[in-house]
């Protein structure tokens, strides 16, 4: 009894904490350049904090949503493809910009090369489109690949998963429905298939033993960090999760998702290139749509273009039709 | 060969001292009165004019004050880099330690002179720009250790030809399509050459914090410009006229001060809107200006007829490169290192510009957007069309903005003229022939 | 019961028209001359006897024309082509555009049932649309102006003038007389010229039906038969077309003498 009390405490204080850090930024950061940015790293630093803290050590009542005994696998399913389809249904790729663990190292990364002076590189734009089709692909081989070899042989899963990078713990949260429908396939066909499932997300970063898996994941993680250090938002260009999340997008149908969005006026835009060139994943639908729902399906959401429009109400987020920030004069709040 | 039979200037022949002083000091003393005159018309118009516009008024004088600051921080070593046209870096200029100051001539008495040199059909902003060289009557101009002159249209990349046999003259090539990949590398490309001649010139290397003072010093002159903008929006606190002015000043002006005073007449201009207390009445007919550039003094001629016009009319927005458009784009830096600056200051010069001198692949609709949106922003009654007969460009784009104005239910004249006096009579009969329409349709 | 008067000061003759409660009462001209201003205030004067009334009795004058400043006496202006609105909706309900050939400049307006300004159109630079252009032609003819009309009149074709630029069609007419041209086809020539230049103008502006000719030129039959073969329309004229000016000045005035006393 006490121990939930505590922790409803706790949980109160964060919250509290959270909305004054959100408040002071708002309120105390007068460079207009810079304040929605500053706002996002806070953000990002909190979701981060709160995915690992939460979902790793916090032994919370929802852990057992990963464990067999509570739930049904076919509820486990839905709950998880509910989740994704909602997510990005509202939000887009919004949990890209200002959720994800991955994307905050890439900033921080890069907020360290700033510090150095050192200028980015730029792919080449056909690189870029490229790298956006790579991660369909590359989730759509994950999928087969388990639901193909893992019928066969487990131990090709591990390797498949490590590939995934450092927080593939992330990506198996919405790759896990798969697992137990193979593990119910291959029980069903005689197979002795892999039997661990992620009970919890803690299971996974200590389920690989090998220690050439270990080198491998490590030198894949090295090279990334290098990548994304000279190339803004490296992984973010091709990663599958976002592929997951704005898989709805690619359909001209389904444009009217997520209901977040950016949405240019186009009598406002000078075509002056600045939101080209100041996007850390290099979108270019921004500059080149006339008007309307400019949204690139490889837009992270992270809003810089909005932030450094120079044009009054040019460029505008909108949340299911109501504009929640719009472009500014950034020129006004320099130094009063 | 060419090489020996063309000596001294290729283009201008030899005149004699005699003449080019009578015919400098004439056209000087001529210019000297128009200017005055223009101010107190300026000043008829508006009786309240605010006493912060006679350092307006100073600057504007070419032959005064300024003339006198450029001559002595020369004499202490500093170097004038004047340019022809709006694509020049200015902050690159700044950043050198260097003065900016943009050439072009606004004498309807030297273009007179130009005519012994070229045909009429010229565009008499270029006519006249040679003939004061031939007297010399342009103190920036002559002052200037090299002039920057970007080849937009035919009569400049003529002009900078011509203007070579006196002058160091950088060329500079931007591309007639804006939005190609090729194109903007090819910009990146020249403003690195220009960049390299304005170090050479002035002996400074243009550091990564002499760039960021530059550019933030810019930006601030923008801030002020755009504020200045801002206020015209509402009921005229201030006219048509004495805004240009202002706007104009920061071409020739030290660019600080200009900021400082301009953040001054705002200042001044933010009480009197809360007074109530316009240049003109609320209900005067708001009037827009698109096309050739009107340079002071001798352009105040279409100017002062609208706003001395019955029905009167005040000029609320312009879109004309020596207006409303000079300083209304500020360059936009992301990460304050040199490679990320030189791309900015790149770009905000070639993509945010309105002039017609370029196409593009996807519908050339930035000018057209501009004026859209400044005509709703403004709440424009009517437009006058201005173009200088020699134009092509802004001719040919008539068609196009007429049918879209047409559209939107907004009157547009056409208004052609020349760098003459001589038809204020006829200009006085259109406008206000406009003025009148204007009027009706409200009443309508 | 408003009674005004509106005076045209043109580019030769001065026009004034005397209304009352929009009937005209009165019309004079007189020629200019080196006194412009004196010239005015005699028509007026003239046009007050004919009219029978007293300059008291004028409530308000509008003066219009290119010498409009001239005329001090007067209490406002208005612009020719809002003058040549009002009178060509005055002179035709149906009046949509009115096309206003003077001596020395020709114009185009549109405008709505109400005679209000829609939109218009000027040529001044080309004096091979206005009316000396006749006078020089006909100087070159040996003809006199008033029989320019009727001559072109009676030809079939027009012969062949290729000069853009009136001061070449002089030279131009004169060769064609050498060479046996008759004198009806040359007249006839010189005002599919005229008709050619003024018809490009009203292209600009775009043929609104009706269509209404006013000036000193529309009196001449000849022009007019060129111009409607030109714009491939009916072309409406008023009694009076020289003193269209005047009379929509006089409206003019008239309407503003009605709102002041509002």
């Amino acid at each position: 009894m006490l121990e939930t009390i505590a922790e409803i405490l706790l949980a109160t204080i964060a919250v509290g904490l959270v909305t004054a850090g959100i408040l002071a930024i708002l309120i105390w950061v007068r460079n207009l350049t810079r304040k929605l940015s500053i706002l996002r790293l806070f953000i990002q630093i909190i979701a981060s904090i709160a995915i690992f803290v939460i979902l790793l050590f916090w032994p919370l009542p929802w852990n057992p949503i990963f464990s067999g005994l509570v739930f049904s696998i076919a509820l486990r399913l839905a709950i998880v493809f509910a989740l994704i389809v909602v997510v990005t249904i509202v939000f887009g790729r919004f949990f890209c910009g200002w959720l994800c663990p991955f994307a905050l190292y890439m900033d921080l990364l890069a907020r360290l090369r700033k510090t150095l002076k050192i200028p980015y590189w730029n792919l080449p734009e056909k690189l870029n489109n490229h790298l956006d089709t790579l991660r369909y692909v590359m989730l759509a081989s994950f999928v087969v690949l388990a639901l193909v070899f893992g019928l066969l042989n487990a131990e090709v899963w591990r390797y498949i998963i490590m590939f995934m990078g450092p927080f593939k713990s992330l990506i198996i949260v919405f790759l896990s429905p798969i697992e137990p429908l193979i593990e119910q396939a291959g029980n069903a066909l005689g197979f002795e298939v892999w039997g661990a499932s992620f009970h919890d997300l803690r299971g996974t970063i200590n389920y690989f033993n090998g220690t050439l898996l270990i080198q491998i994941t490590w030198i894949v993680f090295f090279i990334l960090t290098a990548a994304s250090f000279m190339v803004r938002l490296f992984f973010c260009r091709f990663c599958p999760v976002g592929a997951t999340l704005s898989i709805l997008n690619r359909f001209s149908a389904f444009k009217w998702t997520p209901l977040l969005h950016i949405d240019k006026v186009e009598e406002k835009c000078t075509k002056c290139g600045i939101c080209k060139r100041v996007c850390p994943v290099q979108v270019t639908e921004v500059y080149e749509e006339k008007g309307g729902n400019v949204t690139a399906p490889k837009c992270i959401h992270c809003f810089r273009c909005v932030e450094m429009c120079p044009y009054e109400s040019c460029l505008n987020i909108k949340m299911a039709g109501k504009t929640i920030y719009k472009s500014k004069n950034w020129l006004k709040e320099e130094e009063e | 060969m060419a090489s020996e039979i063309e000596t001294g200037s290729r283009y201008i022949p030899k005149m004699s001292q005699k003449e080019i002083e009578e015919l400098g000091n004439s056209i000087k003393a001529a210019s000297i009165k128009v200017m005055e005159q223009n101010i107190e018309r300026m000043k008829k118009t508006w009786p309240n004019r605010p006493e912060i516009m006679d350092y307006f008024d100073e600057i504007s004088n070419f032959f005064g004050k300024r003339e006198k600051e450029i001559r002595e921080q020369k004499a202490a070593g500093k170097k004038l880099i004047g340019y022809t046209c709006m694509f020049a870096p200015i902050e690159f200029i700044l950043a050198a330690g260097a003065i900016p100051v943009r050439v072009g001539s606004g004498w309807y008495d030297a273009a007179k002179l130009g005519d012994r040199i070229m045909p009429v059909e010229v565009c008499p902003v270029i006519r006249s720009t040679v003939g004061a060289k031939m007297v010399s009557l342009s103190p920036y101009l002559e002052l200037s250790d090299a002039i920057i002159t970007p080849l937009t249209c035919d009569g400049r990349t003529k002009l900078s030809e011509i203007l070579s046999d006196f002058k160091p003259v950088w060329y500079m090539t931007p591309p007639r399509v804006k939005d190609d990949p090729q194109s903007l590398s090819l910009w990146k490309e020249e403003m690195q050459v220009i960049k390299g001649k304005i170090e050479e010139l002035t002996g400074n290397k243009i550091t990564k914090s002499s760039l960021r003072s530059a550019i933030e010093k810019m930006q601030k002159a923008t801030k002020a410009f755009r504020r200045l903008q801002d206020l015209r929006k509402g009921p005229p606190v201030i006219t048509g006229r004495d805004a240009m002015l202002v706007n104009q000043t920061s071409l020739w002006d030290n660019i600080e001060r200009w900021t400082q005073k301009t953040n001054e007449l705002c200042d001044e201009l933010e009480k009197r809107v809360e007074q109530k207390d316009w240049a003109c009445p609320p209900a005067t007919l708001r009037v827009m200006v698109t096309g050739t550039p009107m340079l002071w003094p001798d352009s105040w001629k279409v100017p002062d007829l609208i706003e001395e016009s019955n029905p009167q009319g005040v000029l609320v927005v312009d879109e004309l490169c020596s207006g409303d458009r000079i300083l209304y784009d500020p360059v936009g830096v992301d990460e304050w290192t040199m490679s990320d600056m030189l791309d900015a200051v790149s770009e905000r010069y070639l993509m945010a510009s309105t002039c017609p001198c370029f196409t593009s692949e996807h519908g050339n609709e930035d000018r057209v957007n501009w004026l859209m949106d400044r005509i709703k922003e403004y709440k424009v009654d009517g437009v006058i069309y201005y173009v200088v007969r020699g134009c092509i460009l802004y001719a040919m784009e008539y068609a196009r903005i007429k049918r879209i104005l047409d559209r939107m239910g907004i009157p547009v004249y056409y208004l052609d003229t020349e760098y003459t006096r001589e038809d204020v009579g006829q200009m006085k009969t259109r406008i206000e022939a406009f003025m009148e329409m204007l009027e009706a349709r409200i009443d309508i | 019961m408003a009674i005004s008067a509106g005076v045209d000061m043109g580019t030769q003759r001065v026009k004034v028209v005397i209304m009352k409660d929009g009937q005209i009462m009165s019309q004079t001209q007189n020629f200019l001359g080196f006194e412009p201003t004196k010239a005015a205030e005699q028509a007026l004067k003239e046009a007050l006897k004919k009219a029978k009334l007293s300059r008291e009795d004028i409530q308000h004058i509008t003066a219009t024309g290119a010498g409009v400043d001239m005329a001090s006496f007067a209490d406002s202006t208005v612009s020719m082509m809002g003058a040549d609105a009002q009178a060509g909706a005055y002179f035709f309900g149906s009046a949509r555009t009115v096309i206003d050939v003077g001596a020395e400049e020709a114009r185009a307006v549109n405008c709505n049932e109400k005679g209000v300004m829609l939109d218009f159109v000027v040529n001044a630079r080309c004096a091979a649309g206005a009316g000396t252009f006749i006078e020089a032609m006909a100087r070159a003819l040996e003809v006199e102006l008033e029989d320019m009309g009727s001559l072109s009149l009676q030809a079939e074709r027009a012969s062949p003038i290729n000069a853009s630029c009136v001061i070449f069609a002089e030279s131009d007419v004169v060769s064609l007389i050498h060479r046996d041209e008759p004198k009806t086809e040359i007249a006839r020539a010189i005002f599919d010229a005229m008709a050619e230049r003024v018809s490009s103008m009203v292209l600009r502006l775009g043929i609104n039906p009706d269509i209404v000719l006013v000036g000193g030129v529309a009196k001449d039959a000849g022009f007019v038969a060129s111009l409607k073969r030109r714009l491939g329309t009916e072309i409406l004229i008023p009694e009076a077309p020289l003193f269209a000016g005047a009379v929509g000045a006089a409206l003019v005035a008239a309407k503003r003498a009605a709102r002041r006393q509002q």
